[in-house]
């Protein structure tokens, strides 16, 4: 047939699509002016900096820091990626077999399976039908809504304050305490210094730097880790530790880096370092508190004025109670730190003003309050807690902690809780017996072992049975440890609600997915400064919420309209009333200290400035006058034994600080011989967390074969035939990755780094499937927590333990499987 | 493809109304009116496949394309021998979508492998399978993502790219938009289709084969290749081959 009849046959059908259909329509008069095409440099911030932004045609074009930030890191080049990134979650979408079956669903197909897009609307009201089932049939033990973890930046879209404060309105859920950073630290400081230190403002830097001979970092990485902030970070930490590098180099103040790995601080400050086998800081302590007081160097004076309880600890230092006297010879067996240098550091503390900086990574293990207790311990035998440049800190490396806080009110944020006199559609609290609240990390113990009784901080916690959880903002799938216990808990879940930007593991582990649009495509306001607070932080819109992902505020302000509750929700304000709220309220509370123009002056401008702060000292009243201002210790002493700790009778948590072997431990340690190599998981160099790593173009500033790098020993790698960007098969008893060989002389023997944060994407190991639902699946990309353990750190603050963690690896020869981490949902074969 | 003009292969889609004018006035009545016929003819399949890619087969549609002028359009499709095979099947998967269960499980074949980026999904952007546009408007392939097995397929490129823009220029000059009901970026295969069916009644043969000649067969082939690969239920594997082989008719005449 000529092409011309074909044509003419074609229209002769009579078959007509409807103009309507098309996804294209006439220029609308509005557009045809053409939107103002805004090139002036926008302000925003996020977690890695605050920044400018400049469009075009409606596009992100330019990202340049914020002018007020001398040291923004390069992560801000990844910002682009994280709201073009084609694992954006586009549309609302239902897993099909959760659509069609709902609560009676086959939930072994969960990370495995296949969804379908609804409409807000059919989302949201499944999402509110599901709630229904729950409180009907199990009550609020049922749900628990409770994990939350590090949200976008922004006061008044904080993923975590509109889900909680939606979903409380429909009824009560299961809530959890502490967090995976700091579970061990936040509990057990309280009893002994009588506050969490980890999350509070620290002696200023101005003060360390002029007052300190010595600072000790124990396990800490500042010019790693202080690149991130929990607001919009405007890095002023890193003047000062340009400073202190500075007075390195002029002999002024010694810094000595206690760590396994040569850290990216101790490059950087080309500062003194001693290693010291990993998980063994304790005994490393107990020595050099050992050799301070067998040498009479310890502060006689300060421990009897402001400590409690150090007669009750010495018979177990020296082995009066137990037989082994904890001195230099027994600590370098365990910890691989020679005792002459053991003796020289010890004494090193207690000439002059030494300032101990403590990092995290030693808490987050098995045992992980003995270290920081242990340290406080020693803080107090040198004396020097509350002067300038001595003592113990816990924060420096966190949120500016240590930089002069400005002393100006923040702006509030979007209410987390329901407010006075409001009550839940299902206003039920009746747990069943369960506890409302459970340690962070131990939510899939609950979901495998429900009912169980454990013991937590003193109090004991009955597990409730969850049979559905809501994650805003949170990606588990990250952060818990232990893939394989994950899968089988999620089997057990009716129902799984994920709200986020992007196809995490947690999404594809859910059965109602929501897509939240970036922080660059909402308004909203911060402080900028984290602890520091130096000043608000207008958060402007830079681009319309890209696809059909919405604001945490109008995702949850649709939902509440599903509940009648859109007034009570919102209290009759839009997204800009409450900017303006949140921004007046921080001016009036500022009032008469801090001058703030009117917020229509504050957007323009993008910001407010609060100036410098005053150096202050931690604790510094305390030592003033203990009895004034005491501590918030039961005694109001520092707490070397706490009879309330002892009263508890917990064989992994006594009255002092002990030293306990681990579960697992490198370097001769149980498990070595099996698996002899220790994996460090500690926080990434180039994300938040698992935040940015879905920006691709900046991933691969930083990954080996498109997997995230394993930092490996020379000699170990050599060993087995490994070379820089081989691809390596890390394992244990508890799964497999492959991750990108990065060899460097920064790791000792026996010790591999795998930074968490690294997305989960498992395969199947006949590679022909997602592997999601397998136990021991290959984790395509290196996600270290395919291969930590999870149990609790101790009685006390049952908090995660992923620093107790034997692996061993291989160079990967097997045929190298796509990274299906960045990935929407899969399909098993059909 | 109808010819009309046989001027330079170089004139951008900014000149077209002005280019088309002019030579139209060329012509006479009657091949003008059975141009325009054609020209409609060819802008209705253009629309058909452009909503075949963009959203989930509604029962509407179903209902509209098992009528009997439904039936007709596939009979007459099928006239064309490279198109036979893909409207056979076509005809066959329409039969069965018979029930709410059935399009659900389209509708999920779709999701998974349009609406979400994976290993077993195809990207529906032009962007990640073309590059380097330059100022004359031509493309070029990108070296990855060409093999529906190729390793670095989960590496994706950024969205809403250059080609995206290219795409908003030229909706732009076509005094077009893209409707607030898609909230797609431009160089969605749904947007480049409905683009060419407004080119089809609007634009020179140039404008259109150059459009379709630097910003579809560029990656049409490689798109088809992956939707076969992946597509579980064989319905957009024939769409797919249906607009692949249509194009080729477009290009070869």
């Amino acid at each position: 047939m000529k092409r011309r009849n074909f044509l003419k046959a074609i229209l002769a059908t009579s078959f007509t699509i409807a103009s309507t259909a098309s996804v294209l329509t006439p220029l609308s008069a509005l557009a045809k002016v053409g939107a103002k095409n805004r090139d002036d440099w926008l302000t925003t911030g996020s977690h890695f900096g605050a920044f400018r932004m400049k469009r075009k045609n409606g596009v992100i074009d330019q990202v340049k820091p914020f002018e007020l930030d001398k040291y923004p890191t390069d992560m801000i080049n990844g910002i682009k990626g994280l709201v073009y990134n084609p694992s954006r979650i586009r549309y609302p979408m239902v897993r099909l077999d959760f659509l069609l079956k709902g609560h009676k669903s086959d939930t072994r197909q969960r990370g495995d399976f296949r969804f379908v897009r609804v409409t807000w609307d059919q989302a949201l009201t499944l999402f509110k039908q599901s709630l229904d089932e729950i409180q009907t049939n199990y009550g609020p033990s049922g749900l628990h809504a409770g994990q939350t973890g590090w949200r976008a930046t922004g006061q008044l879209h904080s993923c975590t304050s509109h889900m909680q404060r939606a979903v409380g309105m429909h009824g009560n859920f299961v809530k959890k305490i502490g967090d995976y950073s700091t579970g061990a630290g936040q509990t057990i400081l309280p009893y002994v210094l009588g506050s969490t230190e980890v999350y509070a403002q620290g002696t200023s830097w101005p003060l360390i730097l002029d007052n300190a001979n010595t600072i000790i970092l124990w396990a800490n990485d500042p010019y790693k880790n202080l690149q991130v902030g929990w607001n919009a970070e405007t890095h002023e930490s890193f003047e000062y530790l340009a400073q202190l590098k500075e007075k390195i180099k002029q002999g002024k103040i010694r810094v000595i880096s206690i760590d396994p790995v040569a850290t990216k601080t101790q490059n950087y400050l080309g500062c003194e370092k001693i290693y010291v086998n990993p998980q063994t800081d304790v005994a490393l302590m107990l020595a050099i508190a050992y050799e301070l007081y067998s040498n009479n160097l310890h502060d006689k004076e300060f421990i009897k004025a402001y400590s409690l309880g150090f007669d009750r600890f010495v018979p177990y230092l020296t082995g009066a109670e137990d037989g082994i006297a904890k001195d230099v010879l027994w600590a370098e067996k365990i910890t691989g730190v020679p005792s002459d240098v053991i003796k020289a550091l010890a004494k090193t503390m207690v000439s002059g003003r030494t300032q101990l900086l403590m990092g995290w990574c030693i808490q987050r293990q098995q045992h992980g309050e003995q270290p920081y207790w242990m340290a406080a311990v020693l803080a107090t035998m040198i004396g020097q807690i509350g002067l300038p440049g001595g003592g113990i800190s816990y924060g420096h490396h966190y949120s500016s902690i240590g930089v002069p806080s400005s002393g100006a009110a923040a702006p509030g944020a979007f209410p987390r809780n329901l407010d006075e006199g409001q009550t839940p559609l299902f206003n039920n609290e009746d747990f069943k017996g369960a506890s409302s609240t459970i340690p962070v990390a131990r939510w899939v113990d609950a979901i495998l072992e429900p009912g169980k009784v454990i013991d937590a901080n003193g109090a004991k916690v009955t597990y409730p049975d969850i049979k559905m959880m809501v994650f805003s903002g949170n990606n588990p799938w990250s952060h818990h440890q232990d893939r394989n216990r994950m899968k089988q808990a999620f089997h057990k879940l009716e129902c799984v609600v994920s709200i986020d930007i992007n196809w995490t593991a947690t999404c594809r582990f859910s059965d109602i997915v929501l897509p939240a649009c970036t922080t660059m495509e909402r308004n909203d306001i911060d402080i900028y400064g984290s602890y520091a607070n130096r000043g608000v932080l207008a958060m402007q819109k830079m681009v319309e919420p890209l696809y059909d992902s919405l604001s945490d505020y109008e995702i949850f302000t649709r939902f509440a309209k599903i509940l009648g509750k859109e007034k009570e929700y919102t209290r009759g304000m839009s997204e800009f009333d409450w900017l303006k709220k949140l921004y007046n309220d921080c001016k009036a509370d500022n009032d008469g200290k801090f001058v703030m123009p009117e917020f229509e002056q504050f957007w323009q401008d993008g910001y407010v400035h609060f100036g410098d702060g005053e150096p202050w000292t931690r604790h510094a009243d305390f030592r003033e006058d203990p009895e004034i201002n005491p501590l918030g210790t039961p005694s109001g002493m520092i707490e070397i034994h706490s009879r309330k700790i002892e009263r508890y009778q917990y064989d992994d948590c006594k009255g002092h600080p002990i030293w306990m072997e681990k579960k697992e431990r490198s370097h001769g340690g149980p498990g070595s011989d099996k698996h002899p190599i220790w994996m460090q998981s500690c926080h990434p160099n180039k994300r938040l967390h698992s935040q940015m790593c879905e920006s691709q173009e900046y991933r691969q500033t930083y990954a080996i074969q498109n997997r995230e790098p394993v930092y490996l020993n020379p000699e170990d790698a050599k060993h087995r035939g490994i070379k820089n960007g081989d691809v390596v098969r890390v394992f244990n008893d508890r799964g497999q990755l492959l991750a990108g060989a990065v060899v460097s002389n920064n790791f000792p023997k026996g010790v591999i780094r795998i930074e968490e944060g690294a997305w989960y994407g498992p395969v199947g190991n006949d590679g022909s499937v997602n592997g999601g639902t397998e136990i021991g699946a290959l984790c395509s990309y290196g996600d270290p927590n395919t291969l930590t353990l999870d149990i609790g750190s101790s009685k006390l603050a049952q908090a995660c333990s992923a620093y107790t963690c034997l692996v061993d690896y291989e160079k990967f020869t097997g045929k190298l499987p796509a990274v299906s981490s960045f990935n929407g949902p899969l399909e098993i074969g059909v | 493809m109808s010819a009309v003009s046989s001027a330079n292969m170089n004139n951008t889609v900014t000149k077209s109304t002005e280019m088309k004018n002019k030579e139209v006035s060329k012509i006479t009545k009657k091949d003008c009116a059975e141009l325009v016929a054609e020209n409609q003819a060819r802008a209705l399949v253009y629309n058909l496949l452009s909503t075949l890619f963009a959203k989930e087969v509604t029962e509407d549609f179903v209902t509209q394309l098992t009528s009997t002028q439904g039936q007709q359009l596939l009979h007459v499709l099928a006239f064309e021998p490279t198109l036979a095979p893909s409207i056979k099947v076509l005809s066959a998967k329409l039969a069965e979508l018979n029930s709410k269960e059935a399009l659900l499980t389209l509708a999920a074949d779709f999701c998974g492998l349009f609406l979400v980026a994976g290993k077993s999904s195809v990207s529906p952007y032009a962007g990640q399978y073309i590059t380097n546009v330059d100022n004359t408007g031509s493309s070029t392939k990108a070296p990855s993502n060409t093999q529906a097995n190729d390793n670095n397929k989960s590496e994706q490129k950024q969205t809403f790219g250059e080609l995206h823009q290219l795409m908003m220029a030229f909706l732009q000059h076509s005094e077009m938009q893209i409707h607030r009901d898609f909230p797609e970026p431009a160089d969605h295969i749904a947007v480049m289709l409905a683009y060419l069916a407004h080119l089809s009644t609007s634009a020179s043969t140039e404008v259109q084969l150059s459009f379709i000649n630097n910003y579809l067969m560029t990656w049409l082939s490689d798109f088809t290749e992956q939707v076969k690969c992946y597509d579980p239920g064989g319905f957009y594997r024939a769409v797919a081959e249906l607009t692949f082989e249509w194009i080729k008719l477009e290009v070869s005449d």
